[in-house]
């Protein structure tokens, strides 16, 4: 339990965190300033918001404690299963999203092939970040209460009122700004960690003699196929070629990050940097773990313990505060943004396009704000219930059924001119399907991610080639390889992208 | 439905992970200028999008060869 020195950090860097985040009201006029941050944010931003999302509290405690039981195969979930995929996505995805002005990943969809694949998509994706909402609130209730000591649901109320107040005020610039300095001191944390860790062991050489001696795979990253987890084969086709680049060119949060960027340059340069922040990423988690594997003589209950041990038995006065810290960077950084996302594509594919069409955009604005403090009135309160009902769980096999189908409907989308509206929608949906079955016969979910990916893509090129083509004045400047800079094509997206269709 | 695979050594995981790695660079270098300095504010040589996506996946090459 952290107190004193350590708990003034935390404190510290939650009150500037706070701060941080209401300084950038002044600047939110419009609902584009709101979404979008005015489509205002430099490469650098983009790239530490993006890794700010993308780090999750379970990275830590579950990424190490994987690294303790594995080894640095944990570490292709962030390099081979990360790295090819965000190249693609800022060379080949991100400059389509950004020139057509879409708000949303769905919206991109619904202008290249229908308004039922962009509803879809929307209901998918606003429904699968509610979940996520609450299980990052009990996650950090949870981390609080462990390390803090304060109840559960104190954990919780801090989390939802400071990390909400914030996004409700500055919308994606604070979301964006604050990411960036959580992500800072992660960094810091990662680094401090790896220099005691170091020293403790005897170094480089003295980490992997101590750990080959008693586990002498834990420094391959390819495991045989056999193994239960992570067979080498399903690393590369379920996570490197299917369930990574879904995550990295379809995840709305993650996407809508460079959709605020001030250029297409900056879109794609904030995509590629956040890339070389990632080959840092293993630093924070997978090193300590694999420190635990050097040093730690005691048996752990769990794998998922061995942060905690570390924390415990590694860290001196001060730092235990910084470390911890970067925990709560971590999950704020992971709230924030989900839940700025879950509100933009509830607010833009749905409310707008449903219920309330053409109004002020004032009005997206306010409403905007007050889905924001009724997302987090509606995720607190159920936090704790993702524990009860297994929704962790639940919550990856939901990815795991719609990712592989939506890459597959979004790829053909970009690349294939004659991919046509049914063909993108039974794609979608027969994707989805088998995703369903497999996952019900208890396939490994890698190859789930595969086989549906392959499905959508056969049945989009089928149906599509079977039905009428889309006419090429609509698909102008959405599809690889038809004219993207001529000026009155990008007119005419921007003219669609003022009116949300 | 792997089952022959599994015979495979495992250096055959990191001979399939480097040409993947290879082949996503190799695509990446082929983008072409204009393509990617696209919105940029000037063409200085650090602004190539192209360098950026080879020099991290080098990176990934040669972590992928050690370990």
């Amino acid at each position: 339990m952290i107190e004193g020195i350590d708990l003034f950090i935390v404190l510290f860097f939650i009150t500037g965190v706070f701060l941080v985040g209401i300084y950038f009201k002044r600047f939110i006029r419009t609902s584009e300033d709101f979404f979008l941050a005015g489509r205002k944010l430099a490469w650098w931003i983009v790239a530490m918001s993006i890794i700010g999302t993308n780090i999750g509290s379970y990275d830590y405690v579950g990424g190490a404690g994987a690294a303790y039981s594995v080894g640095i195969a944990q570490a292709n979930f962030e390099w081979l299963g990360a790295i090819p995929a965000m190249v693609i996505s800022a060379l080949l995805f991100v400059p389509y999203y950004w020139r057509a002005g879409v708000y949303t990943v769905p919206e991109y969809l619904g202008r290249r092939y229908n308004q039922g694949v962009r509803t879809i998509e929307a209901a998918l994706w606003g429904l699968f970040l509610i979940a996520c909402l609450s299980i990052f609130f009990y996650a950090s209730g949870k981390m609080i209460e462990q390390y803090v000591g304060w109840d559960l649901w104190i954990g919780i109320t801090v989390t939802a009122v400071v990390v909400g107040i914030y996004t409700v005020t500055g919308g994606l610039t604070a979301v964006a700004m604050t990411d960036v300095v959580q992500l800072a001191v992660m960094l810091v944390g990662g680094v401090a960690f790896a220099v005691i860790g170091f020293d403790a062991v005897g170094g480089w050489d003295g980490l992997v003699s101590k750990v080959t001696a008693e586990h002498p795979t834990h420094f391959d990253l390819f495991l045989p196929m056999d193994h239960p987890d992570y067979p080498w084969l399903g690393m590369v086709l379920g996570l490197g070629l299917v369930l990574s680049p879904a995550w990295w060119c379809c995840h709305q949060a993650i996407i809508q990050r460079t959709l605020g960027a001030k250029s297409e340059w900056d879109a794609k340069a904030g995509m590629l940097g956040a890339a070389f922040l990632k080959t840092l990423v293993p630093l924070l988690y997978v090193l300590p773990g694999l420190f635990v594997v050097a040093l730690c003589t005691e048996q752990l209950g769990t794998k998922d313990d061995a942060l905690p041990w570390a924390i415990r038995n590694m860290l001196p006065v001060g730092l235990a505060g910084l470390v911890f810290a970067a925990f709560i960077a971590a999950i704020f950084s992971s709230v924030d943004s989900t839940l700025n996302s879950a509100v933009t594509i509830w607010t833009r594919d749905i409310y707008q396009r449903f219920i309330v069409r053409k109004a002020p955009d004032r009005h997206y604005l306010h409403f905007g704000r007050w889905l924001t403090v009724g997302f987090v009135l509606i995720a607190a309160p159920l936090a704790p219930l993702t524990k009860e009902f297994g929704i962790y769980k639940a919550m990856q096999m939901a990815l795991t059924i719609f990712q592989g189908a939506t890459l597959g409907t979004v790829l053909l989308g970009v690349l294939w001119a004659r991919s046509t509206r049914w063909g993108g929608l039974t794609g979608l949906v027969g994707g989805v399907a088998l995703s369903v079955l497999l996952t019900v016969a208890g396939v490994n979910f890698l190859y789930v991610a595969w086989w549906s990916f392959l499905a959508s893509l056969a049945i989009n090129v089928v149906v599509s080639l079977a039905t009428k083509a889309e006419p090429l004045s609509k698909l102008r400047g959405l599809v690889y390889g038809l004219v993207m800079e001529d000026g009155e094509v990008q007119d005419a997206l921007e003219e669609r992208a003022k009116g949300g269709k | 439905m792997w089952t022959w695979l599994e015979s495979l050594p495992l250096v055959w995981a990191k001979v399939a992970g480097t040409i993947f790695f290879l082949l996503v660079m190799l695509w990446a270098l082929l983008r072409p200028r204009e393509y990617v300095f696209r919105g940029a504010p000037d063409r200085k040589a650090w602004r190539d999008l192209r360098l950026w996506a080879a020099v991290v996946l080098l990176v990934q090459i040669i972590l992928y060869i050690e370990f």
